[in-house]
């Protein structure tokens, strides 16, 4: 019980920094293909404002949704609660003349008590995480589109375009002060408080953090007020940045900051939290996204190359965490397995019957009509 | 030994609907001693204790401490009176170290500008202190997650948990060895001894018999939801507690 003398094998000893290691190295993989392919446009000084700019929007939501998923939760609503908040801010200062001071206060208390409805749905009334906060992202975009009506709207007072697109002379953006401030809070959160300290013991060990006197269900609550908050922060952003709303703004928020955080080595399982991953996270997906773009990849791609990198990512944290890999001995074995042969004959017959069915379409084929 | 249990179950029932799964159980246990429940699955050894640590509470029957009448509404109860247990599953949070495991739910802070802050500095010094003072245990690191401990020094950890809080008179053990091998099994059984000289009353409750007779002074044996007989260690043997446990013998308590 005194000392341990066997020394640990390097994977064991990096796997603590494994969070860190890993964005980082993608992120020298993507600042090395672009000084190769493209380095006038990537490293132009006004690109990497951009990219900031970018990855600035993510970071409070991407702070956040670390303590979510490290309690063993998601949250599937944040897009339509940064909308939603954002419609309202912008009717309280279009319609009902509110100060920007107070509305933008509003917008994020607004944001807040969507969080809190989340939580009381998932922790008083049983619903699954998942589903929870799946079908609470229908209601309140369902109210966006209620209020909005299809309408933009547009032209703020110039404290809401500062905090969406200000810039300080000779230094960085004010968004991205906004959003590294929130990651550094974040941080201190997370080490330094009695939250952080019981979000990682709910997400390593509910039972245990139950056992200790913990209240399991209002440290939940918290961490979802705070991912509202965070949502409703990173809605005023936008609003700024754009200078206009509309109801189906911030569409795909969720996926992205739940793979920003993911990429970072936040582990879905829970109890693993990086901080610094997630803030690595969100610069390594808006960096990816903006490489996309300076290579005039149509747009659309965006929606692959984040679905790959999440994939990819899980399954290589997930590999990487799995103590008792060496039995396995790699994957022409698990293939020949004979569970492995059954599924690679059934994903053979899948593919058969699609190339065949390709093919009958192709040899009978006639005219073709138009959609028009 | 003194001749006032330090605690005292007299009378313990405890029925859940139809079901009674004690019936009339007594129970001694005095400081500094450790006293061995010993029974076959389902003799109510575990909620015996759930009772005694305040997580159940007994259908009929009363709890003394130094001779005084307690009751218990939780299990934080029966903490805060010096009643606390280790579980079989240890309750850790393995993604934390074992300075944050010591003190979760119970972690100190400093102020910093009024707001409570974590003290982990001083979080990290009290485990390492408690670990060798009480326990003589030290870690190799404090640093790396609890999950890259031994089976023993995670017991340890535990172990610390409960002796940390000043107030603690009776501590119960669940199968603490269960899931260790021989030299873990031989740590812990040294540290139960070690809590012993404290002069803590330690409830052991164990399927193997050896490290039963290696460190008990008393051993309790449940059979059926009943106490069947409570025996001295030293004038006692392996074949008399089986004989108890499988109700072969019967020995008036």
């Amino acid at each position: 019980m005194t000392t341990q003398t066997h020394p640990q094998p390097l994977t064991e000893r990096l796997e603590p920094y494994i969070a860190i290691i890993g964005p980082m190295v993608m992120i020298l993989a993507i600042l090395l293909f672009m000084g190769a392919v493209e380095p006038a446009r990537y490293f132009r000084t006004s690109n990497l404002n951009l990219i900031l700019l970018d990855a600035a929007l993510y970071m409070p939501m991407a702070m956040a949704m670390t303590f979510v998923i490290t309690q063993r939760g998601i949250d599937l609503s944040i897009g339509s609660i940064a909308a939603l908040s954002g419609i309202i801010m912008a009717f309280m200062i279009k319609q009902y003349g509110f100060s920007v001071y107070v509305a933008v206060p509003i917008a994020i208390m607004l944001g807040a008590v969507m969080g809190l409805i989340n939580g009381l749905i998932i922790t008083r009334f049983n619903v699954p995480d998942l589903i929870g906060t799946l079908a609470m992202d229908l209601v309140y975009r369902g109210f966006a589109l209620v209020l909005a009506k299809g309408l933009v709207l547009a032209r703020f007072p110039d404290f809401l375009t500062d905090i969406g697109r200000g810039q300080i002379p000779g230094f960085v953006p004010i968004p991205v002060l906004i959003g590294t401030a929130t990651m550094i809070g974040g941080y201190l959160l997370l080490t330094r408080s009695y939250f952080g300290r019981y979000t990682i013991a709910i997400g390593s060990n509910p039972e245990a953090a139950e056992l200790t006197g913990i209240s399991v269900n209002r440290h939940k609550v918290f961490a979802y007020v705070l991912m509202g908050a965070a949502a409703a922060l990173a809605g005023v952003m936008l609003t700024g940045k754009l200078n206009a709303i509309q109801a189906t703004s911030a569409p795909y928020f969720n996926l992205h900051v739940i793979a920003a955080v993911v990429v970072g080595g936040t582990s879905l399982f829970g109890g693993r939290a990086s901080m610094i991953g997630s803030f690595a996270g969100v610069l390594l997906l808006s960096m990816m996204i903006n490489a996309l773009v300076t290579l005039r990849i149509e747009f659309f791609w965006q929606s692959v190359a984040s679905g790959a990198v999440i994939v990819g990512s899980v399954a290589l944290y997930t590999w990487m965490q799995k103590k008792d890999r060496d039995g396995a001995g790699g994957i022409m074995a698990a293939l020949q397995s004979p569970g492995g042969q059954k599924m690679l004959r059934f994903s053979a017959l899948l593919i058969g019957t699609l190339i065949a069915l390709f093919a009958i379409g192709g040899l009978t084929a006639g005219d073709t009509l138009p959609s028009g | 030994m003194t001749d006032t249990p330090l605690v005292q179950m007299r009378g313990i029932t405890k029925r859940f609907g139809g079901v009674t799964a004690l019936s009339d159980v007594n129970l001694e246990a005095y400081a500094g001693e450790v006293l061995a429940i010993v029974g076959d699955n389902g003799a109510g050894k575990s909620t015996l204790i759930k009772v005694l640590t305040g997580v159940y509470q007994p259908t009929e029957g009363e709890i003394f401490l130094d001779g005084n009448k307690i009751t218990f509404s939780s299990h934080a109860d029966a903490i805060e009176q010096g009643i606390d247990a280790v579980y079989q599953t240890l309750a850790l949070a393995d993604h934390l170290d074992p300075a944050a495991n010591m003190f979760l739910g119970n972690e100190l802070t400093k102020s910093v500008f009024g707001i409570p802050v974590l003290d982990n500095k001083r979080m990290k010094s009290e485990t390492e202190r408690v670990l060798m003072d009480r326990l003589g245990v030290q870690l190799k690191s404090l640093d790396a997650p609890t999950e890259s401990l031994s089976g023993g020094q995670r017991q340890a950890v535990a172990i610390a948990r409960a002796v940390y809080h000043e107030g603690l008179r009776v501590l119960v053990m669940d199968e603490p060895t269960a899931a260790l091998g021989p030299q873990e099994t031989a740590r812990t059984l040294k540290l139960i001894k070690a809590l012993k000289a404290q002069g803590l009353a330690v409830i052991l409750i164990s399927h193997s018999l050896d490290d039963v007779f290696e460190v008990s002074d008393r051993v309790h044996v449940q059979r059926r939801g009943r106490r069947v007989g409570v025996v001295n260690t030293a004038d006692s043997s392996t074949q008399e507690v089986l004989g108890l446990i499988i109700g072969a013998e019967e020995v008036t308590a």
